[in-house]
């Protein structure tokens, strides 16, 4: 049962991540591998606010602003990089679309060790230690878990509840149908890469006391997120709970029964499983392909 | 005839030049070759079938272990462990490509991905058996730290790769690998197992990278899961797209320029980093031919500023057209 409880802990931390990336996924059908860059400048802006501005008091206000920080960088990114895309100039999508951001990512996680060197940073504690039923967590990881829950909840609420969201669910159906509804795709294109960069940023600022803040902390949240995707189908948000949680659940529970060290190897495993079983996903459908 | 010359002179100066550096350069060099391969390797994955692997150093790395495993858990001579890595490297690669090649090219990206940091951290965590981050001490091929003969041994190896690499592309194997890049509904239909010359394509690329991989554990003499960081695969990637996607020579002409610009800024590993991804994104974004692209059409204005006209497509058709006319 205890480790039920944290596998469910660690699957929803991990959802953050995944479901950024399979939000772009399903409007652009580009796969943002700088994702982890992003939860990282997520993370450092947070350590900056929080040490040097606002203290640790007000953590959730730096979590707004380090969301809003990665939300204006990748919309940027978006409008200089991936939107020629569209616009008529590349040939092969995909091919450019992994280059590009494979490169951002070696640019900043490079940047980040020329500005801000080498060194781990450790942010001060969000809260002392809790319990969350039998299972005694970290304070750090308490925050982390329902913070992550609210921020699925707003996005959850945007997406299904507003007009905007609504638009977003049309454009990822039908690029060329919603043109003739009057929606600017290129716009939402640009806000839609937004939000998953941010979804990174907060992620990496939620985050930041328990994985700490270093050039590199972006690379195993992104993992998992890779991982979830996959398992649960690519371009699909209901997948994405479901394996986000199978994959927390396997985790824990190989941890506690088989080997503790090897807890990264777990969900690979199951990720081979699933692609045996079903190739495309929990959720995923077959792509149309014409 | 004129190409066929220049690579003889280019292949002799590489077979003298050991003669007139320092230990150190031609160290270097042998590293470079090293890479050579890999983005060779990679090029018939990536630039000519379209196919993404992210874990290339993944299965270098992998060959290397192996193979210095088995040398010494077991005890068994030098070039059988190497096979014997090598057709364990076939087995994974076969296997891995099966289960995510029945799907779009992302989906083995994002696998190969999560594939290779599993790699790497297992590395790093089974220290008992793998030795983790403190490395494994792999037997020397030649039995020497000189590294004049493992220079000979990499030219070598780099010849055949590129050799093979060609005959590949100018085989029927070829035209299944481009015309799966272009459209592959459009080769479906016109009967290529689109499958089964993808997972083909995916094996002999990662079974040269553990080739390499070998060669290069028993090189040095020490491997460690260094090499198993992203940093090195995106080498690989800056190396094939810096000089050039879908040429023969681009990849070589990337690889040995790059290596030699990491070099000179060898003081600041991240700038040079830094440098080189914004290169790739700007030739990604403005410039899509890289090095090799630039030479050419550079060499074609030259030749147009000598008086000899271009053959272009139009200029053709306007011939016909006149000729037509005459009659």
């Amino acid at each position: 049962m205890q480790f039920l409880i944290s596998g469910i802990v660690l699957g929803v931390l991990y959802c953050l991540m995944s479901l950024g990336v399979n939000f772009i996924y399903g409007i652009m059908k580009v796969i943002n591998w700088a994702m982890g860059e992003f939860f990282m400048i997520g993370a450092y802006v947070q350590y900056l606010l929080i040490v040097f501005f606002l203290g640790v008091r007000y953590w959730y206000i730096g979590v707004f602003i380090a969301a809003l920080c990665t939300f204006l960088l990748g919309a940027f990114v978006q409008k200089i990089l991936i939107k020629p895309m569209f616009v008529g100039i590349i040939e092969e999508k995909t091919e450019y679309a992994t280059i590009v951001t494979i490169a951002m990512a070696i640019l900043f996680r490079n940047l980040a060790i020329l500005i801000g060197g080498p060194y781990i940073y450790t942010p001060p504690d969000y809260a002392p230690p809790t319990h969350l039923g039998p299972l005694p967590l970290s304070g750090n990881n308490f925050i982390a878990f329902i913070g992550t829950i609210v921020i699925l909840a707003f996005f959850f609420y945007f997406l299904k509840k507003t007009w905007l969201g609504k638009a977003f669910q049309a454009v990822s159906q039908n690029r060329t149908g919603v043109l003739t509804a009057g929606i600017d795709v290129l716009k939402f294109d640009m806000i839609a890469f937004g939000i998953g960069t941010a979804l990174a940023g907060a992620g990496g600022a939620l985050l930041a006391p328990v994985l700490l803040v270093h050039p590199l902390c972006g690379v195993i949240p992104t993992v998992r997120g890779f991982e979830i995707i996959v398992i649960g189908g690519l371009g699909s948000i209901p997948g994405v709970f479901i394996a986000g949680l199978s994959l927390g659940i396997a985790e824990s529970l190989g941890a506690a029964f088989i080997n503790p060290s090897f807890i990264d190897i777990y969900g690979f495993g199951l990720l081979m499983l699933i692609l045996l079983i079903k190739p495309y996903g929990l959720f995923g459908k077959p792509e149309r392909s014409v | 005839m004129l190409k066929g010359l220049g690579l003889i002179l280019l292949l002799s100066i590489a077979v003298i030049l050991p003669f007139f550096l320092k230990d150190y350069w031609v160290y270097s060099l042998t590293i470079t070759l090293y890479y050579v391969v890999m983005a060779v390797a990679w090029n018939l994955l990536g630039g000519y079938t379209g196919q993404f692997s992210l874990s290339h150093h993944t299965f270098a790395v992998i060959g290397s272990y192996t193979s210095a495993l088995l040398i010494i858990k077991t005890g068994i001579p030098l070039w059988m462990g190497m096979v014997s890595s090598w057709m364990f490297n076939v087995l994974i690669s076969v296997l891995l490509g099966i289960l995510c090649l029945r799907m779009r090219g992302i989906y083995l990206a994002l696998t190969t991905w999560a594939f290779a940091e599993i790699v790497k951290t297992y590395i790093r965590m089974d220290f008992e058996f793998t030795g983790g981050d403190r490395g494994l001490k792999a037997p020397l091929f030649f039995k020497t730290m000189d590294p004049v003969p493992y220079y000979y041994l990499f030219l070598a190896l780099a010849v055949i790769t590129i050799i093979v690499i060609a005959v590949i592309m100018r085989s029927r194997i070829g035209y299944y690998l481009r015309a799966i890049r272009n459209d592959e509904v459009a080769a479906q239909a016109m009967g290529v197992n689109t499958v089964r010359w993808k997972v083909f394509a995916f094996m002999a690329a990662s079974v040269i990278a553990s080739v390499a991989g070998t060669f290069y554990g028993h090189f040095t003499g020490l491997i460690s899961p260094v090499s198993g960081e992203f940093y090195e695969m995106a080498l690989i990637i800056i190396f094939v797209v810096i000089g050039g996607m879908r040429s023969q020579s681009g990849p070589v002409v990337g690889a040995v320029s790059v290596r030699f610009l990491a070099e000179v800024l060898k003081k600041w590993p991240e700038v040079r980093m830094v440098i080189l991804a914004a290169l790739v994104i700007l030739i990604m974004r403005f410039f899509n031919g890289g090095l090799m692209e630039f030479l050419r059409q550079g060499y074609q204005r030259v030749r147009q500023r000598k008086g000899a006209q271009p053959v272009s497509a139009y200029q053709e058709t306007d011939k016909t057209n006149a000729m037509l006319e005459k009659k």
